[in-house]
């Protein structure tokens, strides 16, 4: 499904080194027609010249900062170009670019500012069972912090509009994003709604995805962002 | 009485650092305050120290003294993390409005 002429939909790709996958991705999301800016998060690679030449709007970080600063300039700029709706879409390459329309559909049809994916209601493709374990155990910690009824709270694919948008302020520069973010929508009261979608995890993917360890990570910053203003 | 007055030269120099502190971080502030007045009740009442140390099976109250030193170095190593998030949001802003404005247009259209 294409979008409806006239309608803005930005998808924002956030990218670090992802010059391998990156031109194949931009591909997929644009020629269903939606604006793509990849934000070029201070790759040491030809991530940005590659995405550009695919043709993705680049925004360049001139220092590494994080997933989380990658989207909040993306979606700042989106909202800058107008955008009505704004899609986050990984680079990795384990999202589909089909997906999207679904997420679209949601909120037209749910009256949501925010869709979120989740692959517990879609599909997963070769998700490793650790890692699979590691997502429930995240999921069951935003439920209990956020109260948002959710399956899946680490997918990176997701859709909002542009009121949705307007209220997020991602503070987290790294990986702690994802949980600040929902709790931005369980803070801002708007309406939300999960979508099945397929995530299909490749070995390229895994070996740039979360890993034990960063789970640690996001629990010490969501900590140290509550201790000042 | 020397050993008495520098430290508390050093605690009060502690209170002025929390309240200094407690309108960007008011939980460094407050700890900072907690700390720093429990090192001065035990450095001008040794005897408490002393006592409460025993209690708590630290040994000496000189040691007990130690230890909220020791604490309050670790209050301000949180700061400083802290302190360096802090600064680490602001390049992020400065960083997002050079990416902005010097946004590349695709090579082909969208």
């Amino acid at each position: 499904m294409q979008p409806e002429p006239g309608t803005r939909i930005w998808v924002v790709i956030a990218a670090y080194n992802e010059a391998q996958v990156i031109a194949r991705v931009v591909t997929g999301v644009s020629q269903r027609n939606y604006r793509v800016v990849v934000v070029d998060d201070g790759s040491r690679d030809a991530t940005g010249p590659v995405a550009a030449k695919a043709g993705a709007t680049v925004l360049r970080h001139p220092v590494n900062l994080g997933q989380g600063a990658a989207l909040q300039t993306g979606i700042e700029y989106a909202l800058g170009r107008d955008a009505d709706h704004i899609v986050t879409f990984d680079a990795d390459g384990q999202h589909r670019a089909e997906d999207i329309a679904g997420l679209i559909d949601a909120l037209t049809t749910h009256g949501a500012d925010f869709a979120l994916g989740s692959r517990f209601l879609g599909a997963s493709i070769d998700l490793p069972r650790a890692r699979r374990m590691l997502l429930k155990a995240a999921t069951w910690f935003t439920r209990a912090s956020t109260g948002l009824r959710l399956t899946d709270t680490h997918n990176g694919l997701r859709a909002m509009t542009r009121r949705g948008a307007s209220r997020i302020a991602l503070r987290q520069n790294r990986m702690a994003h994802a949980s600040e973010l929902l709790g931005q929508i369980a803070q801002s009261g708007l309406g939300y709604v999960e979508v099945p979608v397929t995530i299909e995890y490749s070995a390229y993917s895994l070996a740039k995805g979360q890993k034990l360890s960063d789970s640690l990570a996001i629990l010490i910053d969501l900590s140290a962002q509550r201790l000042h203003r | 009485m020397i050993a008495q007055i520098l430290l508390t030269t050093l605690l009060s120099g502690i209170l002025l650092y929390a309240w200094i502190e407690y309108r960007r971080a008011p939980v460094i502030g407050f700890l900072s305050v907690l700390a720093a007045m429990t090192g001065l009740y035990f450095v001008w009442v040794p005897a408490h120290a002393t006592r409460l140390a025993a209690l708590v099976g630290i040994g000496r109250g000189v040691d007990l003294i130690l230890y909220v030193w020791v604490v309050i170095s670790l209050i301000v190593l949180l700061n400083l993390h802290l302190k360096l998030r802090m600064q680490m949001e602001l390049i992020t802003v400065l960083a997002r409005e050079l990416a902005i404005a010097n946004a590349r247009l695709p090579s082909k259209p969208t």
